[in-house]
């Protein structure tokens, strides 16, 4: 899965590296004017504002470059982290994310004042809710839980379906269901998924 | 990497258990070792897939281990309740053998549907510890703890889930670390 | 913004990452190497305006350099991914994969696949006594020598190693050697009977 310390294969952190940020443009820029859709000039001009994906604003923004002065987006400013210390466990994270974790560790590569509250927030939030994605993939192999799911951002949700597999790999140990050989699971939706044209196409 | 819980069995398979044979053969030589002489009647220790091997052929009975006995597991039982911490398990696979010798053997268990919810009253109370230990080890900021006396199995069903969060956590943590750095700077 | 045909390649995989392989998006890819290949020409124009005394135009320059290498890294990763699948699919399905899914790699990918397919097979001969040692089979522990099995499909004739010629015919059962039928299993033409 992601870290920090990006994966650049990773399907995940490229898709998290293109979560948006608020920049304002500290130098003017030639001939890119396009980037910036609300005007037609030929440059982009300096305290011009835009959001750009992090992977562009980190390119533009770090010890050796000042193009653009980044602002942190809002799910991780102080009004936000003051909702996830007085009950981390009742927020919507995939709203807030859905990469809340990733996305924030990469933010916190520009150094803004407020980056040490940001990690220590990211951590408490995560020891907080720790328990309840245990408990929730350990008890509701038989309940619905797309509700508790829902809330998860993506990394929470690949922690969720991992402690599930190991419940589902242990029931199925448990009934002995495990000593059949099966067909492997690529064939089957491979199948399923055949059957599902053919019948389109009927 | 995590084992299936059948890998897991598959290990437990090695305990030896002892076996009545109802039959005659020498000593057979084995790249684990020497098993037998059998003969009618006379105990002697064997493998436990051996056993199972022996037992689905009407070859012989099964004793069950010591442990194997309704007093002694409530006994465990108690103690896993009144302790804070793991207790030892009287058998490093105390699940995978009971599950073995339920499925093959039940009629050479006294009292088998007693120890079967024993042991799993046991399984439960040990993963619900595991679970809250997990808890208070994440929640505080200590960066290593000590489990004694889990089994592998134990291990096993946890391992996905928790070096996973560990690694998260780690993650998490090492970004506050390097944030307190930049201050000091 | 640059870099958007690309996430859209990598975001066509992601939709797919439950084993099944989208068709290789020849066209994407051509794409967005036509934006890197324009992404470059104006780098190349700047850099040899600014050696010429104009300035003012490092800010450019590092932008567009950016979207060139971020393209670069959905390109990687777009193939690289791919590739991981396919490597996954030589496992599942075995050292034939179904019409349809070979539709969907590109004549590189069917070339790797082979490739690896006779990698696999000269490492698997290589290891183990005479014979060599399949990898592929043994999945899980086994438990018995034999096992039964029903057929789902009519496969039609099958040798065993002792010589003899079994027709599988759907529904018709089979009581046989473990090692010999593992891999029908996992390709969906017999089932294991367990009681």
């Amino acid at each position: 899965m992601t870290t920090s310390c990006s994966n650049y294969m990773s399907i995940d952190d490229i898709i998290s590296t293109n979560e948006r940020i608020p920049c304002k443009f500290q130098v003017q820029v030639q001939r890119l004017g396009f980037l910036d859709s609300s005007s037609d000039t030929d440059h982009i001009q300096p305290n011009t504002k835009l959001e750009l994906p992090f992977w562009l604003a980190t390119a533009l923004c770090n010890r050796r470059r000042h193009i653009v002065a980044v602002d942190m987006p809002k799910q991780y400013k102080e009004g936000y982290r003051e909702i996830l210390t007085a009950d981390a466990n009742v927020v919507d994270l995939h709203k807030l994310g859905p990469y809340y974790y990733t996305f924030g560790s990469h933010l916190l590569c520009f150094e803004l004042p407020e980056t040490p509250d940001i990690a220590k927030s990211l951590l408490q939030t995560f020891q907080s809710r720790l328990r309840k994605i245990m408990d929730a993939s350990q008890n509701a192999y038989y309940e619905d839980t797309t509700n508790l799911t829902a809330k998860l951002d993506e990394m929470e949700r690949d922690l969720f379906k991992c402690g599930q597999q190991g419940l589902r790999d242990f029931q199925r140990w448990e009934t002995r269901a495990s000593e059949q050989l099966k067909t492997s699971e690529m064939v089957i939706n491979h199948r399923k998924r055949k059957r599902a044209v053919m019948e389109e196409t009927s | 990497m995590s084992m299936d819980p059948a890998e897991v069995e598959f290990l437990a398979e090695k305990t030896m258990v002892t076996v009545v044979p109802n039959f005659n053969q020498d000593k057979i030589y084995l790249i684990g070792g020497e098993i037998g002489p059998f003969s009618p009647s006379l105990p002697v220790d064997v493998p436990l897939w051996m056993a199972l091997n022996l037992k689905q052929r009407q070859k012989c009975r099964i004793q069950p281990p010591e442990w194997m006995d309704v007093e002694a597991l409530e006994e465990v039982k108690q103690k896993e309740t009144d302790d804070k911490f793991f207790t030892a398990m009287p058998s490093n696979h105390y699940m995978e053998i009971t599950q073995l010798l339920m499925k093959y053997a039940p009629e050479d268990i006294p009292r088998a549907d007693q120890i079967r919810t024993l042991i799993k009253d046991i399984w439960d109370l040990r993963n619900a510890k595991l679970r809250s230990s997990i808890d208070v080890f994440v929640r505080s900021d200590v960066t290593h703890a000590k489990l004694n006396h889990l089994t592998p199995m134990e291990i096993n069903t946890a391992r996905p889930f928790l070096t996973r969060a560990l690694d998260q956590m780690h993650m998490l943590r090492t970004n506050t670390q390097t944030g307190l750095k930049q201050t000091q700077e | 913004m640059f870099g958007e045909k690309a996430l859209e390649l990598i975001k066509e995989l992601q939709r797919c990452l439950d084993g099944s392989l989208p068709p290789f998006n020849e066209e994407g890819v051509r794409q967005v190497l036509e934006e890197m290949k324009a992404l470059f020409e104006q780098n190349q124009g700047d850099v040899s305006a600014t050696v010429a005394g104009e300035t003012g135009l490092f800010a450019g320059v590092q932008l567009r350099h950016a979207a060139l290498e971020r393209n670069k890294r959905c390109l990687l990763a777009y193939l690289y991914n791919r590739i991981q699948q396919i490597k996954k699919m030589r496992w599942e399905f075995g050292s034939v994969l179904p019409q349809d899914i070979r539709y969907n790699l590109s004549e590189q990918e069917v070339q790797w696949f082979n490739r690896y397919n006779k990698c696999l097979a000269n490492y698997m001969r290589s290891i183990g006594e005479d014979g060599g040692l399949d990898l592929t089979q043994d999945i899980k522990p086994p438990k018995t020598l034999y096992i039964e099995v029903r057929c789902t499909t009519d496969h039609g004739e099958f040798e065993t190693q002792d010589g003899n010629v079994l027709v599988l015919k759907k529904n018709s059962q089979h009581f046989l050697l473990r090692s010999e039928c593992e891999h029908l299993i996992r390709q969906g033409i017999l089932e294991h009977i367990v009681h």
